[in-house]
């Protein structure tokens, strides 16, 4: 049980003023509330409520160290595509610049240049999805779930 | 309670929950059922409601049980959780309350009637508390509560010593605003005291 908290009392002869007289019976309300009893039923509930919060399983932290790796990865491929696509609309925009009489001229030599680039990105994407899929194996894999 | 003894229990407890052994919360929920409870209704005033709020705290306290740093006593960490848990609930949820200009004063009490009349005047105060402002009302309901010291209320509160005096003084001139007149109350009592020569205590 708490111990009293003493509330200081004035002697009624002395000039104590009349704010300080109701702030002191103000304190001595405060102070002296009864107290409550919890429930019979209060400890059994919270009981109750610890015991089903452990039963559920902790999620599963996510493997930052990991995953960062990845991320690193995608975010440097992603840097270097959007760098790709920047300079080849970049140079679409200069072509487009130029009269039909060269395009026409530059059409067919470009041809097989645009195809071989067009392997090299297809090549690219494929070995960023079989690399993906590796290390998504891998964090599964150690994660217990495969 | 012996203070020691409680910190002792509770620093047992914690140590075996944090082992895996669910059932010692048990221990810490039985040691601190009572504050916390009593420490909810002076937030909300409403006994159910107040049972409510204490569980969300044991269970907040459970949750983050391995945050306790040690730093300070196992009480004044579960305090200060409490107090948080109460002030977001009592934010989404408000507690009806009359303005503080509102608040009935009671009349002069006649003398068969003086102790049923003290009575209503003493929970028309207490009442009026929840009509504060909530950084005039926490302060007191915290500074009045348990054994907590100004330093202790104020650490609940994460506040400045001076911060919370200040807070406290302006709830008192609020109160003392809205009740004039319990002068004449607290001079009766002065009167009882000094009759039976006792000092006036809680």
């Amino acid at each position: 049980m708490k111990p009293p908290k003493t509330v200081r009392t004035h002697e009624a002869s002395g000039g104590v003023s009349r704010r300080a007289m109701i702030e002191s019976q103000i304190e001595r309300i405060l102070a002296t509330e009864e107290e409550l009893i919890p429930t019979s039923g209060f400890l059994i509930s919270v009981m109750e409520r610890v015991q089903e919060e452990s039963a559920v399983p902790h999620p599963i932290p996510f493997p930052w160290k990991r995953a960062l790796p990845s991320a690193f990865l995608f975010g440097g491929v992603s840097g270097w595509g959007a760098v790709e696509l920047m300079q080849s609309g970049l140079l679409k925009l200069d072509l487009a610049a130029l009269n039909a009489f060269t395009l026409a001229v530059l059409h067919p030599s470009a041809a097989p240049v645009s195809s071989a680039e067009s392997a090299g990105w297809v090549a690219l994407a494929l070995s960023a999805s079989v690399l993906s899929l590796l290390l998504s194996r891998r964090l599964a894999g150690s994660g217990g779930l495969l | 309670m012996n203070a020691s003894i409680s910190a002792e229990a509770d620093l047992a407890d914690v140590d075996s929950v944090l082992a895996g052994d669910v059932r010692a919360f048990e221990g810490i929920v039985r040691r601190w059922q009572g504050p916390l409870v009593n420490m909810a209704w002076r937030y909300c005033r409403d006994r159910g409601r107040a049972e409510e709020m204490a569980q969300e705290a044991f269970i907040r306290a459970w949750r983050g049980l391995s945050h306790w740093r040690r730093e300070s006593s196992f009480s004044t960490w579960l305090f200060a959780l409490a107090a948080n848990v109460y002030r977001s609930e009592l934010k989404r949820f408000p507690t009806e309350t009359l303005p503080l200009d509102a608040a009935p004063e009671p009349g002069g009490a006649a003398t068969q009637q003086r102790t049923l009349e003290t009575q209503r005047q003493n929970e028309a105060l207490r009442r009026a508390v929840l009509a504060l402002p909530l950084r005039y009302r926490e302060p007191v309901v915290l500074y009045y509560f348990q054994e907590m010291d100004l330093a202790a209320a104020a650490h609940t509160m994460g506040l400045p010593e001076g911060t919370m005096k200040a807070r406290l003084s302006r709830a008192r001139a609020l109160l003392r605003q809205r009740f004039p007149h319990l002068e004449g109350e607290f001079a009766q009592v002065e009167c009882f005291a000094l009759k039976t020569g006792k000092e006036v205590t809680n």
